[in-house]
C-alpha cells in the first residue's frame, strides 16, 4: 500500500547521510527505530514531503508520490509532529480548524465522532471549550491525534504519539490506534517510538532500523 | 497677512551652522563619538540639497514626460533598495518584488492624483509629479519594508501552525493568511495612526512648506488631505503586492516551507 525506496538524505552539508526503504501494507504498522538523532523523525518529515530527500521514491496505493499534488499527499498522508501544534482558540476551534481549509470543503466536521474519540484518549468533554494552549502537554497530544483522525488520513505518520503520555493515557492512545487501523481498510501508520514495549503492540509490525552513515561510511 | 516666500540668503543660512554647532557641543560633553559623522551629515545634506535643488529647477524648466518617469523609476529603486535592506532575510531577495510593489502602487495613486484630483497642466507637470510621487514613495518605502519584515518575523514565530496547516493540506495561502494580514496591518499602522493625529500632534511637512511659502493655511490643508489619503492608498496597495508577491518565497516548490525559515526559528 505505501512503499518507499532508497530515500536518501543528507545532513551537516552532506558530513551524514541516511538511507532506508520500507513498505506497509494495508492496515498494518512500520515502525522505525534507530538511535536518538538517527534521522528518524526526518524520515517521517520526507514521508510527508516537508523535506526534499537527495533521492528515492515512495509509491502509495500505486501511484508515485509526485504524481500526487502535495496538498492531496499531505491530506491523505498525514504526519503528527513529536511536540504538538495547537492553534489559537479552544479545543473544539483546534478540532474545526483543519475542516476549514479549501482541501477539505467537501468534508464535515462530525462533532459526534471528535467527542468519542476524545474520550477514547481519556480526555474529558469539559475541556471542549477550554482555551487549548493552556492543555497539559499529554493533553494537547491527544487533542493533535484526535484532530488528525477526524481528517480520515489514509497513513498516519506517527512521531513519538505517547511521548508526553502516562501509562494510562499511552495505553488508551495505543488502543485507538489499533482499532482506528482496524476500523476501515485501506489505513496504515508509520511510527517513530523509544519503547519496544509500545510497538509490541501493534500486530504485523514491521521494522525498519534507521542509521546515519558518515563520510567514511561507518554507521 | 503676508503672502509669498521670505528668502533664505547666504547669510541666514550659514547661520543654520549655529544649530550643527549646538548638537556636536551635546556629541562632545556626552562624548557620543558623533562629531565626524555630524559634520560629514551637514556637509552631505548641504551638498545633495544644493545639487537636487539645482536639477529640480532644470527638471521643471524642461517639464518632459521621457524625463519625469525615469526619474520617478529611478527614485522607486532607491527606495526599493532602502526598503529591504534593513529586511534581515539573507536567502530571500526581495529587492525585486519592493521594486514592483512600489513602482505599482505608486504610478497607480500617483497618477490618480495628479490626473484627476490636481489636474495641472500640462498634466505630467514636473513641479507637481515629483515631490508628489516622491512624498508616496517615501511613506510606501517606510510601510513595505514594515510589512515584509513583519511577514518574515510572523511566519518564523509560527513556523509549528503553518506546517501543521500544510500536513492537513492547506496551500501555501491558506498556511500563511492570518499572518499575512498581520504584516498588511504592521505595514499600515503608521500611516493610520498619522492621519488620527494630524493637524492634532503636529503639521505635516508638505503643509509647513505651504505656508511658509505663503500659502493660504486653508488651501493648505487642502492639498495636506489629499495626500494623507493618497498616502494611506499607496501604503496600502504597496503593503498589500509586496506580502502578495514575497510569502511563496518562504515555499519550495513542493509547497513545503524552505528548510531556512525553520533552522532560524531553532
Amino acid at each position: 500500500m505505501f512503499k518507499f525506496e532508497d530515500i536518501t538524505y543528507h545532513f551537516d552539508g552532506g558530513d551524514r547521510t541516511i538511507q532506508v526503504s520500507g513498505a506497509v501494507e494495508e492496515g498494518g504498522a512500520l515502525a522505525l527505530r534507530g538511535p536518538s538523532g538517527a534521522g528518524k523523525s526526518t524520515v517521517l518529515r520526507i514521508l510527508a514531503r516537508l523535506l526534499q530527500p537527495v533521492q528515492g521514491t515512495v509509491i502509495f496505493q500505486g501511484r508515485d508520490w509526485y504524481s500526487i499534488s502535495p496538498m492531496t499527499w499531505r491530506r491523505r498522508v498525514h504526519y503528527l509532529p513529536q511536540r504538538p501544534v495547537m492553534f489559537s482558540g479552544s479545543v473544539l476551534d483546534n478540532l474545526k480548524r483543519p475542516f476549514e481549509l479549501v482541501i477539505l470543503k467537501n468534508q464535515e466536521f462530525d462533532q459526534g465522532r471528535a467527542e468519542r474519540l476524545l474520550r477514547e484518549t481519556g480526555l474529558s468533554l469539559e475541556m471542549m471549550h477550554q482555551d487549548a494552549h493552556t492543555l497539559s502537554g499529554g493533553e494537547m497530544a491527544r487533542v493533535a491525534l484526535v484532530r488528525a483522525m477526524l481528517v480520515e488520513p489514509e497513513v498516519l505518520l506517527l512521531d513519538e504519539p505517547t511521548a508526553f503520555l502516562d501509562e494510562g493515557a499511552e495505553r488508551l492512545v495505543l488502543s485507538l490506534l489499533i482499532e482506528w487501523l482496524q476500523e476501515r481498510s485501506g489505513r496504515a501508520l508509520i511510527i517513530v517510538s523509544h519503547s519496544e514495549d509500545e510497538l509490541n503492540i501493534f500486530p504485523s509490525l514491521q521494522v525498519v532500523d534507521i542509521a546515519t552513515i558518515n563520510r567514511e561510511g561507518v554507521v | 497677512m503676508e503672502h509669498g516666500i521670505i528668502p533664505i540668503s547666504n547669510w541666514q543660512l550659514a547661520l543654520s551652522v549655529v544649530l550643527v554647532l549646538l548638537a556636536g557641543m551635546v556629541s562632545a560633553f556626552l562624548k557620543l563619538g558623533l562629531l565626524k559623522s555630524l559634520a560629514w551629515g551637514t556637509v552631505r545634506a548641504f551638498i545633495q540639497l544644493t545639487l537636487i535643488g539645482y536639477v529640480l529647477a532644470y527638471i521643471f524648466e524642461w517639464n518632459n514626460l521621457f524625463i519625469i518617469i525615469p526619474i520617478i523609476f529611478f527614485m522607486c529603486l532607491v527606495a526599493a533598495r532602502e526598503a529591504t535592506r534593513r529586511v534581515n532575510e539573507p536567502t530571500q531577495q526581495p529587492m525585486l518584488v519592493s521594486f514592483i510593489s512600489l513602482s505599482a502602487s505608486t504610478f497607480l495613486v500617483g497618477l490618480i492624483v495628479v490626473g484627476l484630483i490636481i489636474g495641472p497642466d500640462p498634466w505630467y507637470s514636473a513641479r507637481v509629479m515629483i515631490p508628489i510621487f516622491g512624498m508616496i514613495l517615501g511613506n510606501s518605502m517606510n510601510g513595505i519594508s514594515l510589512a515584509l519584515d513583519r511577514m518574515y518575523g510572523e511566519i518564523r514565530a509560527h513556523v509549528d501552525e503553518v506546517e501543521e496547516l500544510l500536513c492537513f493540506g492547506a496551500t501555501p495561502w491558506e498556511a500563511v493568511r492570518d499572518l499575512v494580514r498581520k504584516a498588511v496591518k504592521a505595514g499600515m499602522t503608521p500611516t493610520i495612526n498619522s492621519l488620527m493625529v494630524v493637524g492634532l500632534v503636529s503639521l505635516p511637512g508638505m503643509m509647513t512648506g505651504q505656508i511658509l511659502a505663503g500659502a493660504d493655511p486653508r488651501e493648505a490643508v487642502r492639498y495636506q488631505i489629499v495626500v494623507m489619503v493618497m498616502v494611506a492608498a499607496a501604503v496600502a496597495v504597496g503593503c498589500l503586492l509586496i506580502v502578495g508577491l514575497s510569502y511563496r518565497k518562504v515555499f519550495t516548490e513542493d509547497l513545503a516551507l524552505v528548510t531556512d525559515m525553520r533552522r532560524s526559528n531553532g
